[in-house]
């Protein structure tokens, strides 16, 4: 094999392997950066790039898509002195491949490092029952932190989630004791307070119904006293009408009224299923008597007035004042 | 090898390039493609011009160069618009957007809540509430003004 043989040997791979060594093609997603004699100069973007071999030699190849980190579980003591494990998940994105590349050392390391210690402030500062209600708010602090931590990296923080918090067994369980009692406790006022009610509408019921019977005995006792009223009016209307008429007309009629009531009573007293026997007083018969008489001495003493009256009221003249005896 | 391409003639030099254009396929953009299209074109060229095996080696390592070029304006030329120009440029999407300051900025530096998470960005001062807008990106920093 002559020198020109191997010359042209040499020469192709020489060539081949700058080619090798000069194109560079970045994949979407990653930023590739340069670095000449060992100094950062460039970055390379996704695409075809072209770098001079021999001077230039790709540095890192740094991942630019969102990426999660686990951030692993640590023990915090909270404010009121309890000790919950917490564990989460960071998300972050590469900006600026050239500072994530040579600003921080071991850049997911930092990040996980730098969560923990935050989250250990925050929560920290925080008693169970706030850092068990509040994860959004401790979300956004620490979000709010290691953001503006992380800044001289060329990355951003996207989101920090807690992942989940787990206070010891016992605790729990005395957490989930407590959510009973206050369960119970809400239930039983709830009845009482549903008795109570209840109670005081049956009252109320009763109260009413006492009242509105109390209303109509009074209006009843008014409409009786009413009728008694009215009745009484009658009598005495009715008495007067009688002894008007008596006024007017012969004392017989009188004697004729009460000889009919007396009779009238006495049928009564005949048809009463239970006395046969009447007993009548001996002066019932002498009163019978004298009744008579008494109606005798009105017809004679009524009677002429009466006769008087008719001829005057026959005349059309005033009767005289003391009427002529018989 | 060199006995080998001798005896075989140019024939070598076509199989050679669709070798490596089919090694392209399995390993794909590591420049393999070029390489098989410059072997390819040697081989044509020694049906017409037969120079001695060394020459068509240097002719092959002349291609493979003359490929680069080739091969970036090819890359460059769009072979239509990007369908997602801010892939993996989510600063830049954000330029011309409008926000509410969530904290105001102070000594020209503030927070924005964009898309439930938040950017620093930096300003001119003012108060927490003002409508800003994003003026400009680089990398994970964002410049404001008052929309």
């Amino acid at each position: 094999m002559s020198g020109f043989d191997i010359f042209a040997i040499a020469i192709a791979l020489l060539i081949i392997f700058t080619l090798f060594a000069g194109v560079k093609t970045v994949p979407q997603g990653f930023d590739w950066t340069i670095e000449r004699f060992g100094k950062f100069t460039r970055t390379l973007s996704p695409g075809l790039n072209l770098i001079i071999p021999y001077f230039d030699r790709v540095g890192r190849k740094v991942n630019m898509m969102e990426q999660v980190i686990e951030i692993p579980e640590q023990e915090v003591i909270t404010k009121d002195n309890a000790t919950v494990g917490v564990d989460g998940v960071a998300f972050f994105q590469v900006f600026d491949a050239a500072k994530a590349s040579y600003e921080v050392a071991n850049l997911q390391q930092a990040i996980v490092v730098l969560t923990m210690t935050n989250i250990r402030s925050v929560m920290g500062s925080m008693d169970l029952d706030k850092m068990l209600s509040h994860r959004d708010e401790i979300n956004e602090r620490l979000l709010r932190v290691v953001d503006a931590a992380v800044a001289p990296w060329g990355i951003k923080v996207n989101r920090i989630e807690i992942k989940d918090i787990a206070p010891p067994a016992d605790l729990v369980e005395a957490m989930g004791r407590q959510m009973k009692a206050e369960r119970v406790k809400r239930a039983d006022i709830l009845q009482a307070e549903g008795q109570r009610q209840s109670e005081i509408l049956r009252a109320e019921g009763a109260k009413q119904s006492q009242i509105l019977q109390a209303e109509g005995r009074r209006e009843a006792a008014f409409r009786d006293a009413e009728a008694r009223e009215r009745a009484a009016e009658a009598e005495a209307k009715a008495t007067e009408m009688v002894s008007e008429a008596i006024g007017r007309g012969d004392v017989a009629a009188l004697n004729y009224f009460i000889a009919d009531k007396y009779i009238k009573a006495f049928g009564q007293l005949a048809e009463s299923p239970n006395q046969k026997v009447i007993m009548l007083p001996l002066e019932a018969s002498s009163m019978l008597s004298s009744l008579a008489g008494i109606g005798e001495i009105a017809k004679a003493t009524f009677g002429e007035q009466a006769a008087a009256n008719q001829a005057a009221r026959r005349a059309g003249s005033v009767p005289p004042t003391t009427p002529p005896r018989s | 090898m060199a006995e080998m391409f001798v005896t075989l003639g140019t024939w070598n030099w076509l199989i050679f390039g669709v070798l490596l254009m089919a090694l392209e396929l399995l390993a794909p953009g590591i420049f393999l493609f070029w390489l098989g299209l410059a072997a390819f074109l040697v081989g044509m060229l020694s049906f017409i011009i037969t120079p001695g095996w060394q020459l068509q080696m240097l002719l092959f390592a002349v291609f493979a160069a003359a490929a680069v070029p080739i091969w970036r304006r090819v890359a460059q030329q769009k072979p239509g618009a990007n369908p997602n120009p801010f892939l993996n440029k989510r600063t830049d999407a954000l330029i011309g957007r409008v926000f509410t300051l969530d904290r105001p900025i102070v000594d020209g530096a503030g927070i924005v809540r964009v898309d439930d998470t938040i950017w620093r960005v930096s300003g001119p001062d003012v108060p927490a509430g003002t409508k800003v807008k994003i003026v400009q990106a680089d990398g994970a920093s964002l410049t404001v003004d008052v929309a």
